[in-house]
Order: C-alpha cells, then sequence, then structure tokens
C-alpha cells in the first residue's frame, strides 16, 4: 500500500484524534488565540496615527479593516508544528513516532486543521467588539474578493505550516533551529503586512514583498480582501503556489535526510 | 550562566536582538515619515517611550521570565518541592536563580535607541532624569508583582499556565505612547496591567510632562501591587500540595 494511500484512508481517524486533542486543550488554546493579538496593538497606533490625515488610501476605516482582516488571517494560519517539531526531534520524542504507518507529520497537521473551528469560535466575540467600536468598517468586499481571499487563506495556511515545518527540521543539524526562527519571525513581522500595512511600505520594497514567502502567509489574503494588492492578483496567487511547491520539496528532502541522520545517531 | 558558555550562541542573540531593534523601531519611523506628531508624541518622545518598552522586554525576558517560567512547570511537574525546602525565602530564590544574559543585547538596544531619541530632545532637567529612573522602577516592580499574580494562578489552575503569555501579549501595548490608546484600553493599561508605568511614564518624565501628584500615585500603585503579589504568592504557597507529601 502506498504512502499515500495509507495516509487518505487515515486521514479520517487523524481528524477526530486532532479534533480530541484541540478540545483537551481548549482552555490554553483560547490563551494563545487571545496572546496573538498585536494587530490590535498596531491598530491603535495606526489609528491614531490616520485620524489626522490618512495615509493614501488608508483613513482609520481602511486601517480598522485591515488588521481586523490581518487578525482573523494570522489565526486561520496559526500553527505550532516547529516548536513541536524541535522538541520532538533534541528530546528523542521523535523515536516511537517514527514507528507509525503514518508520517508524524500528518498527526500535527490535523491537529493544526483542527483547530481552526475553534479560533474562528474564539475570534468572533473579539471582531464583534472591535466592529462595535468601528461600525464603519463593516463592508461586505463583494463576490470576487471573497473568492480569492478563501482560496489565498488556504494557500497562506499551507505556506505558514511548511515554513515552520523547515525550521522544525532544522532541528535535525542544528541547535539553534528557534533562535533561526525567532530572526525569521521578526523579519516576518516586517515583510508580512503584519505591523506595516505592504502598500505603505517604502517605495520598492512594496513591490519586492509579494514575492518573498513572508507576505505569501499573511499579506496576500489580507491585501486580497481590502483590495489593496502591490502586483495584480494573479501574481500574488502564483506566488504562493510557487512556495507551497518549493517548501514542500524542501521539507520533504529535510525529513528524508533528517530521519536518515536521526537514525544513524543512534536514537 | 550556562548560556555564556555558548559564546556562538550568545553573540546569535546579538543578531536576534538588532533584528528586534529594527522590527520594534519599523513601524514608527513607517508613521513618522508621513505625520509630524501621533496623538500628541513627536518621533523621539514616541522613539523614547520604545526604548523603556525595550528595557522593560529585557529586564522581563532576562530575569522575571527565565525563573517564573521554571516556577510554573515546578508545580506542574512537582519540582517546586526543591525549591521550597531551601531556607531561604522561596518568592526570594524563585525570582532570582536564573539570568537569561542574551537579553543583555535587548537591553543594549534599549540603551542605543533610548540615547538616539535624547539626543533629539531638549535636555532632561535633573528632576525629569530622577522622576524617570524613580517610575521606571516603580513600574518594574509594578510588572514583577502582576507576573507574580499570573504565576500564583497557575496554582489553582495548572491548565493554563501559558497565562504569562498571553501577559506577555498585553505588555506588546505598551511600546506606543499611552495616549494612543482611548478610553477603557488606556485606564486597563495603566491601572490593570500597569505597562504604561514603565514605558510612557518615564518617558513623559524625561521631557518633561509629568508632575509629582501623578508620580506619588505611581509609587502608591507599585507598593500596593508588591503587597497584593506578595500576598498572593502565600496564598498560593499554602495550596500547593507537593509530588509526595
Amino acid at each position: 500500500m502506498s504512502d499515500l494511500r495509507r495516509l487518505l484512508l487515515a486521514a479520517p481517524t487523524l481528524w477526530r484524534v486532532g479534533v480530541a486533542d484541540i478540545v483537551a486543550y481548549r482552555a490554553q488554546m483560547v490563551i494563545w488565540i487571545l496572546s496573538a493579538t498585536l494587530p490590535l496593538v498596531m491598530l491603535a497606533l495606526w489609528s491614531a496615527a490616520t485620524e489626522g490625515a490618512p495615509a493614501g488610501t488608508f483613513g482609520p476605516t481602511e486601517v480598522t479593516r485591515y488588521f481586523a482582516a490581518t487578525l482573523v488571517v494570522r489565526q486561520l494560519t496559526g500553527a505550532w508544528v516547529m516548536w513541536e517539531l524541535n522538541y520532538e526531534i533534541r528530546t528523542g520524542a521523535l523515536s516511537p513516532m517514527l514507528l507509525r504507518p503514518v508520517n508524524p507529520l500528518a498527526f500535527n497537521l490535523a491537529e493544526t486543521l483542527a483547530a481552526i473551528p475553534w479560533r474562528i469560535l474564539v475570534l468572533v466575540p473579539i471582531l464583534g467588539i472591535l466592529l462595535a467600536w468601528r461600525p464603519e468598517a463593516v463592508a461586505w468586499p463583494g463576490l470576487e474578493r471573497a473568492v480569492l481571499f478563501v482560496v489565498s487563506v488556504a494557500l497562506a495556511f499551507l505556506v505558514s505550516w511548511l515554513v515552520q515545518v523547515v525550521f522544525g527540521l532544522a532541528a535535525f543539524w542544528i541547535e539553534q533551529s528557534m533562535g533561526l526562527f525567532s530572526v525569521y519571525f521578526s523579519v516576518w513581522a516586517m515583510l508580512s503586512g503584519y505591523i506595516v500595512p505592504s502598500a505603505l511600505l517604502p517605495h520598492g520594497l512594496d513591490r519586492l514583498v509579494p514575492w518573498l514567502p513572508f507576505y505569501s502567509t499573511l499579506g496576500a489574503p489580507v491585501d486580497l480582501l481590502t483590495g489593496g494588492t502591490p502586483v495584480e492578483p494573479g501574481w500574488v496567487l502564483a506566488a504562493q503556489l510557487g512556495w507551497v511547491f518549493g517548501l514542500s520539496a524542501l521539507a520533504r528532502w529535510m525529513w528524508q535526510a533528517g530521519v536518515r541522520r536521526y537514525g544513524a545517531v543512534g536514537a | 550562566m550556562n548560556a555564556l558558555q555558548y559564546r556562538a550562541s550568545f553573540l546569535f542573540e546579538f543578531g536576534v536582538s538588532a533584528v528586534n531593534v529594527l522590527a520594534v523601531v519599523l513601524p514608527l519611523w513607517t508613521i513618522y515619515g508621513r505625520w509630524e506628531q501621533v496623538a500628541g508624541w513627536s518621533f523621539a518622545e514616541a522613539l523614547l517611550v520604545t526604548a523603556f518598552f525595550q528595557l522593560l522586554s529585557a529586564v522581563m525576558g532576562g530575569l522575571v521570565e527565565p525563573n517564573l517560567g521554571a516556577v510554573v512547570e515546578g508545580v506542574r511537574n512537582g519540582q517546586l518541592d526543591y525549591l521550597l525546602v531551601k531556607p531561604v525565602d522561596a518568592q526570594l530564590v524563585a525570582s532570582l536563580h536564573r539570568v537569561d544574559p542574551a537579553q543583555l543585547w535587548n537591553g543594549i538596544g534599549a540603551v542605543v535607541v533610548g540615547g538616539y531619541a535624547l539626543s533629539q530632545l531638549p535636555t532632561p532637567s535633573p528632576a525629569g532624569v530622577f522622576a524617570a529612573a524613580g517610575l521606571c522602577l516603580a513600574g518594574f516592580a509594578a510588572m514583577y508583582s502582576i507576573w507574580i499574580l499570573v504565576i500564583c494562578l497557575s496554582f489553582w489552575f495548572v491548565k493554563v499556565d501559558n497565562l504569562r503569555y498571553l501577559l506577555g501579549a498585553v505588555t506588546d501595548a505598551g511600546r506606543w505612547p499611552v495616549d494612543v490608546y482611548r478610553g477603557l484600553a488606556r485606564v486597563f493599561l495603566t491601572v490593570v496591567v500597569p505597562v504604561a508605568l514603565v514605558t510612557s511614564w518615564p518617558a513623559m518624565a524625561l521631557t518633561g510632562r509629568m508632575d509629582g501628584a501623578l508620580s506619588a500615585q505611581a509609587g502608591a500603585v507599585a507598593l500596593v501591587l508588591l503587597g497584593v503579589s506578595r500576598l498572593g504568592w502565600l496564598a498560593a504557597l499554602r495550596r500547593y500540595s507537593s509530588a509526595s507529601s
């Protein structure tokens, strides 16, 4: 039986296990969700800044929409596989997981996906408060943008998860993969549109950013929803797709090379 | 002190800190490229607040987090007993026996950013400097107390031991001048989780916007919080039933 077929057969069970895990850790998950609210802090600053005069097309309403969208996308694409992989590789907890017929990463993917409904549930009151504060920010983006958004979020989820997988797998070779990830995170915060809307970055940088992986994890869906992509939407989606394929290939290679190395050390 | 033995990783942390400074300053730099003032604060003044925030992060990350994080772990796996049998007061030992020296880079970054900001502003008066130092200390004491209170919660609710990350997220709101926040949020950040005490108020003292009454208030808040957190800690210890006995 091929790996893929085995994986597909196991998928319903993996999903059930993922959901059970999330239900068991629901209290902790709420805390994690509430801790990822930097967009609200950024909103406060940008809101105060645009009170006087707008920046380009960004007035207080647009800023509210932008950071509300950022909050939603950040939650929908949230992953923790880097920490899990790092822990499992460093402590050797990976060993029993390698004995299973299905790739350990599949378990994590199922869990990450299972967390999404719970995240949405927790987000609803937060968004409610936000939009009650600025009711003029509520607007239907139009069917075309909504569809682009949904496709882009799915791709963003994959890119985000795969990036974490790559950094997590780096633990097979280097001690400091967590440190490297924190550097990545800081750069990501700057270039993905998390703390500065991509359209407001210095000229030149805003046209480069859509091709980088950072933008594919957050800025892409947000800008597609609010209608402010620095390049054509088609290119944005193409870049995302490219990163999905590229990172999958990299992750696959790293997994195979890493597991071989892991076994050779005699864990 | 183990971390210093790994010199390469210590130097690596310098790189990490440098990128962090960039990430903190970038939004301000982008914004003040377009506007002169935001909520009544100029670029240099806002940078000053950010510098104090970085200092707070360095102290919390280097001194408070490694220790109080270990307490939470100790509660979960019963290792806290080893701490409690020591003849010295448990809270003191728990708070001081670990240090993360990599955070020193963040502290240096804070001084660099703060130094640059001060160079762009009129020289603060000696009273201002004194008040700023006092407010900073009061603020650190207040934040430390809040941390202790949050840690105490994990004695009761072990499942939410990641509550301290939520505290970290709320602390993040202190990176801007407190005037950026409106209404309830501003009150929250000054009274409930007094980040504003550590970041905005010392900056206000250095730029001459502080008055004596407010400074006295800050001192009072810090003292009250220290007292409350001490009581909370003692109550939590009474609650703690160790791994064996």
